[in-house]
């Protein structure tokens, strides 16, 4: 047992627990936050994916030893309160959510390609979602989804123009 | 065309908003008090003998709750979505690789995968069939009491030598596809509890509740009435999770702790253990007139159905009846073999069979095209199924058949959107 620090979704957690914990599983056992999804246990599916200091990880392949102190975002720390953050209204008005398993993590694949780079081509949004796999919508609505909310952004912030 | 409500407009999914937002509950999300963690011990081996099972070290691992073999099953050790031929946990032998042989409930997932590493199974290895022709031949060993050959379905419709005898040109064949996983991103979970006046709940990650329901009350040995199965949002099916898959582990195991039990499938017990989409080794001759009339087409189907049936009887004749797809073709004959084999099980996938059939008599039809110097689509719209016109089993369509003006509005459609890399 040892003592941690997670900031996740910019609460401050301090938790007693074994180092080698997967991130994975101290989130949705220990915090509660099940909206991250455990599809493959082997960094395949990209279901588990958060943001780990605003980048993309797999928390089934993170220990939470490895994260002591750092800024977690999952999807639950997305929207603000009932109000969707715009990628969650794209992904509904685009009709990229099927079963749903996949969502959680596409979605903060999508916002850590959008933080990087407001406009991004259609390719550069594949490859930013290259790690997640979706089994029933399939990418096409998915990547609409992201080029939806990029141009719902920039048009917010002023910045780029959308594609 | 007439307006409607909702086909044709934009709708939003009732349940989208709990999804983009993370909150949708999904079996796995299930955290119950006092809840423990169900894994199973697998077979190594395609198909043995039980000779013991030794469960004693797993028993005294502390955290450990229960350990259960087919010995202590409340109710019956079979289940099956249509046939009762698989066991819960193996009794006189295995099958296939995967096949459950014990169960543990313990207070961690690590604890009930160590527990499971304890038990000792000592098995006598028995020959193995993986193919169809190998589970048929005369001198193996059955699979099932009944034999390896589950089910021969014939279709006859007038008479295929008259009309070979009437066709100008001949295409014969032979079609393979392969096993399929579904490949669903959320595994096979269940969460199974009884409450204070000894009702059981399974919540699931399924399609049928009530199939479920109508499986697992027997194996428990409780009447239907107390059990209750909730479909919770589930992470994607396409038909693998038609068949029970973790519920009646979930279920026994909390019925013998009196605590909560969750299983989850590993992505490699998805793989192993789940139903797969059938190979099906198809031979076709098809006949047809000069001018690309169909006029005889036989078939005979093998399907490897795996070591249990699941519905793969209904799948394997489904293939059957369509092998002459959306055409019409005077005289068909077609024989249909469901084997089993000791291979992973084999059951509903999008389709249902349908696809298997798609291949070989979508493959005929360009050949056809091919060797007359006629057109891929002009074949098809030659022989497309019309209103009038009767299909294999010699129903005649009276109200319907949207093929043949699908063909045209396709035809038109790629008329102005080549594909990229052109066909040919
Ligand atoms: S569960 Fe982590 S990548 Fe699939
Ligand atoms: S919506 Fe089901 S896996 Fe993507």
């Amino acid at each position: 047992m040892k003592k941690l620090k997670l900031i996740v979704n910019d609460v401050v957690y301090e938790l007693e627990t074994r180092p080698e914990r997967r991130l994975l599983d101290v989130l949705r056992d220990e915090l509660h936050l099940t909206g991250t999804k455990e599809g493959c246990s082997e960094g395949e599916c990209g279901a588990c994916t958060v943001l780990i200091d605003g980048k993309p990880a797999d928390s089934c392949l993170v220990l939470v030893g490895q994260v002591d102190g750092c800024h977690i975002t999952t999807i639950e720390g997305l929207s603000d309160g009932n109000e969707l953050h715009t990628l969650q209204q794209a992904f509904i008005k685009a009709g990229a959510v099927q079963c749903g398993y996949c969502t959680p993590g596409m979605i903060l694949s999508a916002k850590a390609v959008l933080d990087q780079n407001p406009n991004p081509s259609e390719e550069e949004i594949r490859k930013g979602l290259s790690g997640n796999l979706c089994r029933c919508t399939g990418y096409q609505k998915i990547v609409d989804a992201v080029r939806l909310a990029a141009g719902e952004l920039s048009a917010k912030t002023g910045k780029g123009g959308g594609n | 065309m007439s307006e409607f409500s909702i086909v044709g407009k934009r709708a939003e999914r009732k349940d989208v908003r709990s999804k983009v937002l993370g909150k949708a509950l999904y079996a796995g999300d299930l955290y119950r008090p006092g809840m423990l963690h169900g894994k199973a011990l697998r077979s190594e081996y395609p198909h043995a003998r039980i000779i013991s099972i030794d469960t004693s070290r797993a028993e005294k691992l502390p955290g450990v709750h229960a350990v259960m073999t087919h010995k202590d099953i409340p109710g019956i050790n079979r289940f099956g979505l249509a046939i009762l031929d698989q066991p819960v946990l193996a009794d006189d032998k295995v099958r296939r690789m995967g096949d459950a042989v014990a169960l543990v409930a313990a207070e961690t997932v690590e604890i009930a995968e160590e527990a499971i590493r304890l038990i000792k199974v000592e098995y006598e290895e028995l020959p193995a069939y993986f193919t169809v022709e190998a589970a048929l031949a005369e001198d193996a060993l059955p699979i099932h009491e009944g034999g390896n050959l589950l089910q021969h379905t014939k279709l006859r419709k007038g008479n295929v030598e008259e009309g070979f005898a009437q066709s100008d040109i001949i295409v014969e064949n032979v079609y393979q596809t392969q096993r399929v996983d579904h490949a669903y991103i959320e595994p096979e979970t269940s969460v199974a509890e009884l409450d204070h006046e000894g009702n059981l709940t399974v919540w699931s990650s399924t399609q049928y509740p009530f199939r479920d329901r109508r499986q697992i009350a027997p194996v428990v040995n409780m009447p239907s009435n107390k059990v209750r199965v909730i479909q919770m949002t589930t992470g994607g099916a396409f038909g693998g999770k038609d068949d029970i898959t973790t519920e009646i582990q979930a279920a026994l195991l909390a019925v013998k702790t009196g605590r909560p039990v969750k299983v989850v499938w590993s992505r490699q017990e998805s793989m192993v253990c789940s139903t797969k989409r059938h190979p099906m080794k198809i031979f076709i001759k098809t006949g047809a007139t000069r001018d690309g009339m169909l006029m005889a087409m036989e078939g005979k189907i093998y399907s490897d159905k795996g070591a249990y049936c699941s519905i793969g009887h209904f799948i394997t004749k489904k293939a059957g009846l369509h092998l002459s797809g959306p055409y019409h073709i005077p005289h068909i004959k077609v024989d249909t073999y469901a084997v089993y084999t000791n291979n992973t099980i084999c059951g509903p996938y999008r389709g249902f069979g349908i696809l298997q059939a798609s291949f070989a008599h979508e493959s005929q039809m360009d050949l056809l095209a091919e060797k007359l110097g006629m057109s891929p689509l002009e074949i098809r719209l030659k022989n497309a199924l019309k209103v009038g016109l009767s299909n294999a089993t010699g129903q005649v369509f009276e109200h319907s058949v949207g093929f043949y003006e699908t063909l045209k509005r396709a035809e038109e459609y790629m008329k102005t959107h080549p594909l990229e890399g052109g066909v040919e």
